[in-house]
């Protein structure tokens, strides 16, 4: 990876959190869980087509890097940050990493 | 229980992902994966976190439906080469990924913290005036 790609996956890695963390709370306050639809559409969708649809988060290997990575890790981070506990939350990681390995793993027998 | 719905949370959204969402973009291109975030995240967030099958504890630091997908995304392709080679090359990106991503999230949480004094401030004003 050049460092002219490493900062376009920094900042579209950047960008995925930051709206979330901004926009999704406040449009289900504002319009219930329609705002949670709007959001899959207008924060996820939209961000999706530009750091896969067009590219800006690079790949450098074959084993897909999402751009949800961001989005679980940066979310963590702006929870501990504002103040919420990371031990608490430590067993609803081990959740995660179960739930996504399993997940993976069911893919892999058919795709 | 507990921890096996949020187990099922995190798994379904995962599979859903990591299939449908290529599969509609391969076929429709832009639009369809714009639409693939309408139609698959959309359901998931409402059974993950508004109906709220995973479970975030109060106080706990908050984990998206998002780390299940992550991890459902690399560890498929990682099942599928039956090898961790794939991982390996793409570390680079991962790293690169959770910085940024680290950093966007913790520049929004200081933003809402900013805004929020500022509404204090503001709010205190008002007060004044009206006394």
């Amino acid at each position: 990876m050049t460092l002219k790609l490493a900062i376009a996956t920094f900042v579209g890695a950047f960008i995925f959190p930051f709206l979330i963390r901004l926009l999704w709370g406040k449009m289900v306050e504002n319009w219930g869980a329609i705002g949670g639809w709007m959001a899959a559409g207008f924060i996820v969708g939209t961000t999706w087509l530009l750091n896969h649809g067009i590219g800006m988060i690079n790949q450098s290997g074959k084993a897909w890097i999402d751009m949800a990575w961001a989005a679980g890790t940066g979310l963590i981070a702006a929870s501990v940050y504002s103040g919420d506990k990371f031990k608490k939350a430590i067993p609803t990681i081990a959740c995660a990493v179960v739930g996504g390995v399993f997940a993976g793993f069911m893919l892999s027998l058919f795709l | 229980m507990k921890h096996f719905r949020t187990f099922l949370g995190y798994a379904i959204a995962g599979m859903f992902v990591m299939s449908v969402w290529g599969a509609l973009s391969d076929k429709y291109g832009l639009l369809g994966g714009w639409f693939a975030g309408l139609c698959i995240i959309a359901p998931m967030w409402f059974l993950n976190h508004y109906l709220g099958i995973i479970n975030n504890e109060n106080g706990a630091a908050f984990v998206d439906q998002a780390l299940g997908i992550a991890i459902a995304g690399t560890m498929r392709d990682v099942f599928l080469a039956g090898s961790i080679n794939p991982l390996v090359q793409s570390i680079p990106t991962l790293i690169i990924v959770i910085l940024g991503g680290m950093t966007g999230g913790i520049c929004a949480a200081a933003i809402q913290k900013d805004m929020a004094k500022e509404a204090v401030i503001t709010a205190n004003e008002s007060k004044e005036l009206n006394v």
